[in-house]
């Protein structure tokens, strides 16, 4: 990918030959023999087997595994189950339950997916260069990451309760408490706000570790025609971080539709099963209800879901890469 | 049903999966020299921590060489998730310490036809299909209203109430002597302290209204549950509970009652060590939830610290031997009654006045007790239901009418029990 207004594509001049194409293999070309082509693929296959092991090992046949589950209403540790064919898939598209769980993980997947990109890009772009200012803050920025998720949820929980930290400062200074944790709403964002406050010191990382791979000459070439802080930003930068882009979006998505253990120790869920989301649901009603038939189907809608979004968003974003190339 | 090699192939692939992302390492094996290892799984609390079941295991471990017992603290929420990820697993452990539910029930070992089971507290209600599977050590009682003595007497609340129209009353003049009536919260409180007041009224007269309500003879609805429930969204909409209970913590609870800003705090018998450690500057004092006619109700109350064998156990008989003596050998009972503050006909120790108090409700209830949270035995309920009350009458706090929630619950029910 290029930055728009740098083209590549046009007929080159007389000192400047057009890139010579590798010569394309035609029917004419004899195949090479079976075994000297297994042979030249033996390293890559070898290099690639550990990894491809584990793949199957520890996604394809759990994904089968709960698949096949899903069609049953196997209890986790029974002898025997009963094999149930789509319903559990019907009776989770006629729970009020899952509705609540896929809302909730929607807001906040998306807020959450917005909120700590534009954050991350933000603050990358405000720390990129050099300086031990700078450096400190990437540190400070990071350091909700590092914390487990678990601690992160007491922690804000503790803050925020209606006994917590902040609402003890209000009442001593007369002032209402805020219910954030007992108002559906504020609880919702309050969960939304620890989410993005624990995960965008990655994107930050990333973003940064994008910035570095612009190169100088490009923004030296911006400033020299005149551009503008903001139109170096969106004409030059933004452009050429648009793979860093597309990587924090899909990790940032997955990862907070996959978001348990952090509403577990800060909400468990509440009030009233308003901040339960998707992944709570499923742990929920496998571990704690013995419901490990109806939890798998709900998995592989999750995991459905989280492919198709993925794809989707991977899709899209090559597409506008190449609109940007061309 | 499915059987055979594809359920081995199935269960397989559950285990691996489970083996690799639920659990940690386990101690099954024995040590060398063939001496047996007991795998004991607990409940973990503030008090039962797992240096108070090494103690208090060390008898028997000292009167039979050979035998070691490793305790074993939960790594999933509670010890009845983590026992289902070690069965997944293929790890269970020998002896469980703790409630259990009838899913479970079918993975435990019956306990054998002896006098020490007969006698153990509970061990007769959780009979399923005839046989006990659970011994517990003592009596845990759940229906008990702490309150301030000196804030009833500063809002000119004299006895203690014995109807829910008195005990209203009483909430209404606290509020005015500029107390919080009732301490309730967030997290799993709610619900429990809704039940704890519920089923005394609701089991008085149903005691095995789990069972009617799982074959479908009795509804939440019809019941002193929504007579109950009602009551419960007077005092919401009264403001004798805290509008913002959802969001406050259990040990904000217990600081707001000890610290003197609440009034009133229903619990079970467990808070009496909470408030032993705090020390209050004030007198406590104890008296059972109210009924709706006044008389005296039963406790609903919980088998305390229950044992059950693991049928996978290959040192079952061991780990009878050792569930025989928690729930039969003196000293080891009175250590575990003292640590919690819990009963059993026979056995004293030494108390608090407040835990003397507690004692004289169950004696005038004629040790009467009735079912709680789950239930027990064949009059259990269906695994999620405290879970699913709580939720409910959470949702209370932010509209939901006590009608709404008898009819949730009835259709929860319905929909959640043992075909």
């Amino acid at each position: 990918m290029r930055p728009s207004n740098v083209t590549l594509t046009a007929p080159g001049p007389p000192d400047n030959p057009p890139v010579q194409e590798r010569p394309r293999r035609t029917h004419h070309t004899p195949p090479r023999p079976l075994r000297v082509r297994a042979a030249r693929s033996l390293p890559s296959i070898l290099m690639v087997g550990p990894a491809l092991a584990a793949v199957v090992a520890f996604i394809l046949i759990p994904v089968v595994v709960a698949g096949r589950l899903s069609l049953t209403d196997w209890d986790g540790f029974s002898d025997s189950y009963k094999s149930l064919g789509l319903d559990n898939y019907v009776q989770l598209f006629h729970d009020p339950g899952v509705a609540n769980a896929a809302y909730v993980t929607l807001v906040i997947a998306v807020v959450g997916t917005l909120a700590c990109n534009v954050l991350g890009l933000g603050l990358a772009v405000m720390l990129n260069g050099k300086g031990r200012a700078k450096a400190v803050l990437r540190g400070l920025f990071f350091y909700p990451h590092v914390l487990g998720a678990v601690i992160i949820g007491f922690l804000w929980s503790a803050i925020l309760s209606s006994e917590g930290a902040v609402n003890t400062l209000l009442t001593a200074a007369h002032r209402s408490k805020i219910p954030f944790l007992s108002d559906p709403q504020w609880a919702l964002a309050a969960v939304v706000f620890v989410v993005v406050w624990s995960t965008f010191g990655v994107n930050v990382v990333l973003y940064l570790a994008g910035l570095q791979t612009i190169p100088e000459s490009l923004l030296e070439a911006a400033r020299i025609d005149g551009a503008s802080r903001w139109q170096t930003f969106r004409q030059v930068v933004l452009p050429m971080l648009a793979p860093s882009v597309t990587i924090n979006v899909v990790l940032v998505l997955v990862q907070l539709l996959r978001v348990y253990d952090l509403v577990l120790a800060m909400t468990d869920g509440g009030p009233a099963g308003h901040t339960q989301t998707y992944a709570y649901l499923v742990l929920s009603e496998s571990f704690l209800n013995g419901k490990i038939g109806y939890a798998s189907a709900q998995s592989i809608v999750l995991m459905i879901v989280i492919t198709v979004l993925a794809v989707v968003i991977v899709a899209l974003r090559q597409r506008s890469e190449k609109a940007v190339e061309q | 049903m499915v059987s055979g090699s594809r359920r081995h192939l199935v269960k397989l692939g559950a285990i691996a999966v489970s083996a690799a992302l639920l659990t940690g390492c386990s101690t099954g094996t024995d040590s060398a020299g063939g001496d047996r290892n007991i795998r004991m799984l607990v409940n973990i609390t503030p008090v039962l921590t797992k240096q108070f079941y090494k103690d208090l295991v060390a008898g028997y471990v000292a009167g039979h060489p050979g035998v070691k017992v490793t305790i074993e603290a939960p790594t999933g929420r509670g010890i009845e998730d983590t026992l289902k990820q070690q069965l997944a697993a293929g790890s269970p452990p020998d002896v469980l310490a703790g409630g259990q539910n009838t899913a479970l029930a079918a993975q435990m070992a019956p306990l054998p036809d002896a006098q020490w089971v007969k006698d153990a507290p509970f061990a007769e209600a959780s009979k399923l299909d005839g046989k006990v599977w659970m011994a517990g050590t003592g009596v845990q009682l759940q229906s008990l209203v702490f309150y301030n003595k000196a804030a009833f007497a500063k809002a000119g609340v004299t006895g203690t109430p014995k109807t829910f129209d008195e005990f209203t009353a009483a909430l209404r003049k606290l509020k005015g002597a500029g107390y919080t009536p009732m301490q309730t919260g967030g997290e799993w409180t709610t619900g429990a302290q809704a039940l704890m007041m519920a089923n005394p009224n609701v089991m008085n007269t149903e005691p095995q209204w789990y069972a009617k309500r799982n074959k479908g003879s009795v509804t939440f609805a019809g019941s002193n549950y929504a007579k109950y429930l009602d009551v419960y969204q007077s005092w919401i909409k009264d403001g004798l509970v805290p509008k913002d209970a959802n969001g406050i913590k259990y040990q904000d609870m217990i600081n707001n009652f000890t610290a003197g800003k609440s009034a009133t705090m229903v619990m079970g018998n467990w808070l009496t060590a909470s408030l032993a450690g705090a020390k209050p500057g004030f007198d406590t004092g104890v008296f059972p939830v109210p009924t709706f006619d006044g008389s005296t109700p039963p406790q609903a109350a919980n088998p305390a610290m229950p044992y059950s064998v693991l049928k996978s156990s290959r040192h079952a008989d061991a780990a009878i031997d050792l569930v025989k003596y928690l729930v039969s050998d003196k000293k080891a009972i009175t250590k575990a009654l003292s640590a919690e503050g819990n009963f059993r006909t026979g056995y004293s120790y030494k108390t608090t006045p407040l835990t003397n108090d507690i004692a004289k409700l169950l004696d005038k209830a004629g040790g009467k007790t009735v079912a709680i949270g789950p239930g027990l035995g064949d009059n259990s309920s269906p695994a999620g239901f405290p879970d699913e009350f709580n939720t409910q009458v959470q949702s209370m706090y932010l509209g939901t009418t006590a009608d709404q929630v008898a009819r949730t619950m009835d259709k929860w029910w319905a929909a959640n029990a043992p075909k």
